[in-house]
């Protein structure tokens, strides 16, 4: 259990945002932010957010390709000409598990060697040897386990927490060593499943498993808070960050009606969704859940709790509408369009100067801001000219989402 | 406050005097939350769905009575829209203009959408353009154009490249370019050609400084455009010779990624790369496909192996170019 990425990394990091903030706030002279980038090196690699992409999509294909080359190897290796049922998942099994162990070998060496830093080549290594450590537990389960009627992998089966419990394992190892944001979410998720595994082995577990779900965020939250306060919350701040958005995320989700109506609907195996026990309980939270985040997020000033509270409004809209079509498409589009522009103005200009600790100023300089190109960009791809639509062509009840999708907390 | 244990250690590492790191704290506890980049996002998406709303709106009740109000209403919505936009203009300069704020251009570009909505529903109601099709799609792009640079907009700018395209019979738009559809020889020369164009004038605006910040939008649409254009018309064979497209998509590959690196605008790095690797590999499978030695077991493994040399070339060459290339914490000027 060590850090594999040098932890000053993430610290020094840090400093220097600070620094760079208190230097164009006018608080830092020049000299003295000299000073603290000297005593403050970033000597790790971490190209832009493209070049991150490319080397992502370049290092997943030489390893995939690479794993193939392997998987070849071993087949051409083993008896052709006894058949018996296991040999393929063998031949998979010991691939996936050579690969998983080949590709962690070459990150470890290329974290050493490069002084690669969450730069997208590393990421791609992690994630792929992941996903192989698992295949591999899949493969070998597949020929150990005894011999079950139907599909075992069903969220009910007693067999799967065999297939979970050694994948938890995993993704905490390399949540606690490598601190990657997206394996400490698939590790949460992870834990969700074999949670909601357990309770529908039994009769009432089902009734359960919305609240057992809240619960399970709630834990998380302050699990994430506690963890917060160590000295390495630097070296995990974006794995935090992310646990508490997913924490609020799925509290929300648990409690909205949507979505206990429908995966009740789908565990019971119905075409169609019948009212739920405690339908009352989920229509209140439904509502007050993302109107309680937005309070929270901007009386405390914290970005996760206004980003999901966004996002869960737009949720609970979207649920408003799956079961009551409260007006026509175009003209609540129109109507909630109208709204927001008009909100937005008043926000403005309430905001022209600051007040409760809130300022619609942004924090960064202008050439800091590389989004405003982008921004043209994400123009030129939603707002074109709405061509006649063709007989049957409906708009979709508006877009939702598109908060915080540059990533910034 | 995470960041108070660092000023204590700034601190005590003498690397700031007492008193002010005393200030820099008081700063932290007092600085005001930015909802600069919510209000941006919320404000694009009301745009987006009042355009969007009445857009279909009106096209669901083009028979209904009381039309006319509708069009009233929108013509006095596009018209406070510039109005406002108009009042909050700055001087003209070739130069970037400072940002007269976020309600003015956000409103500029709602005018812009309503705009497109009322003529296009004067069209399909009135023929106003008569069967001059091209001329209604040509106004717009004038229009914006000439929004884009008054009033210093690159979303307007945008938009006015998209209308450009539509009226040369294309989408622009970055992620439906390979939808263009019945892709034959004509569509693909009119995006070859326009897409050399936008790219010609976006290095002139650069290099004339003529709002040289417009050079990215012209560049990133034009470039993307040209290369998938070409590389489409590659692959379903509508342009003849294979050889000769390959080149033009290599070359312009590369010109974008020269031009990324000079720049320090990494998407054409990630453009430039992308396109090229894909014309290239497709180039030599070609050449080998036409000395006939496909389909063999030996062949597939060939192709693996081309693969996975090219892409750890690939990784290495990127990986050598940081020095030049910046990271993101030079991008972050921090």
């Amino acid at each position: 259990m060590r850090k594999i990425y040098n932890p000053a990394w993430a610290h020094h990091e840090a400093m220097r945002q600070a620094a760079q903030r208190w230097h164009r706030a006018g608080r830092l002279p020049q000299p003295q932010l000299e000073a603290i980038r000297a005593a403050y090196p970033l000597d790790f690699y971490r190209p832009t957010i493209y070049l991150r992409i490319l080397l992502f999509l370049l290092v997943s294909l030489a390893y995939l390709v690479a794993a193939g080359l392997l998987g070849l190897f071993i087949y051409s290796l083993t008896d052709t000409h006894s058949y018996h049922a296991g040999r393929e998942t063998l031949v998979f099994g010991s691939t996936f598990l050579l690969a998983a162990l080949a590709g962690q070998f070459v990150l470890l060496n290329l974290i050493r060697t490069s002084r690669l830093y969450h730069a997208g080549s590393d990421q791609a290594l992690l994630y792929l040897s992941l996903g192989f450590a698992a295949a591999t537990v899949f493969c070998f389960l597949e020929v150990g386990r005894p011999p079950v009627e139907g599909d075992w992998l069903t969220l009910g089966s007693a067999y799967l927490p065999l297939l979970l419990v050694p994948v938890l394992g995993l993704l905490l190892l390399a949540t606690v060593s490598y601190a990657d944001p997206l394996v400490a979410a698939a590790a949460y998720l992870t834990t969700l499943a074999l949670l909601a595994n357990l309770l529908l082995r039994f009769g009432s577990g089902r009734l359960l498993l919305p609240f057992a779900v809240m619960a399970a965020a709630v834990g998380l939250y302050y699990l994430v808070r506690r963890l917060g306060r160590r000295p390495d919350y630097w070296y995990y701040r974006y794995c935090l960050l992310t646990l508490k958005a997913l924490a609020l995320a799925t509290f929300y989700l648990g409690g909205n009606y949507l979505m206990v109506r429908e995966a009740n609907a789908a565990l019971s195996g119905d075409y169609v969704s019948r009212q739920i026990p405690f339908a009352l309980i989920f229509y209140l939270l439904t509502a007050l859940l993302p109107l309680a985040y937005l309070a929270h997020g901007l009386r405390r000033p914290d970005r996760v709790w206004l980003l999901t509270g966004l996002a869960a409004l737009a949720f609970s809209g979207y649920t408003v509408r799956f079961y009551h079509s409260v007006l026509p498409p175009a003209v609540a589009s129109a109507l909630i369009g109208a709204g927001l522009v008009a909100l937005m103005a008043l926000a403005l200009r309430y905001l022209r100067t600051p007040r409760h600790g809130l300022t619609a100023d942004p924090d960064d300089a202008p050439s800091e801001r590389p989004g405003l190109n982008l921004e043209a960009l994400i123009v030129a791809q939603t707002a074109h000219a709405p061509q006649a639509p063709e007989p049957g062509f409906q708009f979709g009840g508006g877009q939702t989402g598109g908060g915080g999708a540059e990533g910034k907390w | 406050m995470r960041v108070l244990p660092l000023i204590a250690e700034l601190r005590a590492r003498g690397l700031l005097e007492p008193e002010q790191a005393a200030g820099l704290e008081a700063h932290e506890r007092t600085r005001p939350f930015s909802l600069h980049y919510e209000i941006r996002t919320l404000l694009y998406l009301g745009i987006t769905l009042l355009s969007g709303g009445l857009g279909v709106l009106l096209y669901d009740h083009l028979d209904d009575l009381g039309h006319g109000a509708v069009v009233v209403l929108i013509s006095l919505l596009t018209a406070a829209c510039f109005t406002y936009a108009a009042r909050h203009r700055r001087p003209f300069s070739w130069a970037q203009v400072p940002n007269s704020g976020l309600l003015p251009d956000y409103l500029l570009l709602l005018g812009c959408l309503l705009f497109l909505v009322l003529e296009g529903y004067l069209q399909a109601q009135y023929t106003l353009f008569g069967t001059r099709y091209g001329l209604a799609l040509a106004v717009p792009a004038a229009l914006f154009f000439y929004l884009a640079y008054r009033l210093d907009h690159r979303g307007v700018l945008s938009m006015g490249i998209t209308a450009l395209a539509a009226w040369a019979g294309l989408s622009v738009q970055p992620l439906s370019i390979f939808e263009n559809q019945f892709l034959t020889a004509p569509v693909s020369r009119a995006a070859l050609g326009l897409g050399a164009a936008l790219l010609v004038a976006g290095w002139l605006s650069e290099t004339r400084h003529r709002k040289a910040h417009f050079a990215y939008t012209y560049l990133l649409l034009g470039g993307n455009l040209l290369l998938a254009a070409a590389t489409a018309a590659l692959f379903a064979e509508v342009l003849r010779p294979a050889g000769l497209l390959v080149l033009l998509i290599l070359g312009v590959s590369a010109g974008l990624f020269w031009y990324g690196r000079r720049a320090h605008a990494h998407v054409f790095l990630l453009l430039g790369a992308a396109y090229g690797y894909v014309a290239l590999t497709y180039g030599l499978f070609r050449f080998f496909d036409s000395l006939g030695t496909s389909g063999s077991e030996l062949w597939f493994t060939f192709c693996l192996y081309y693969f996975l040399v090219s892409a750890v070339a690939a990784v290495w060459f990127l990986t050598h170019l940081k020095r030049l290339a910046g990271t993101a914490a030079h991008a972050q000027n921090l």
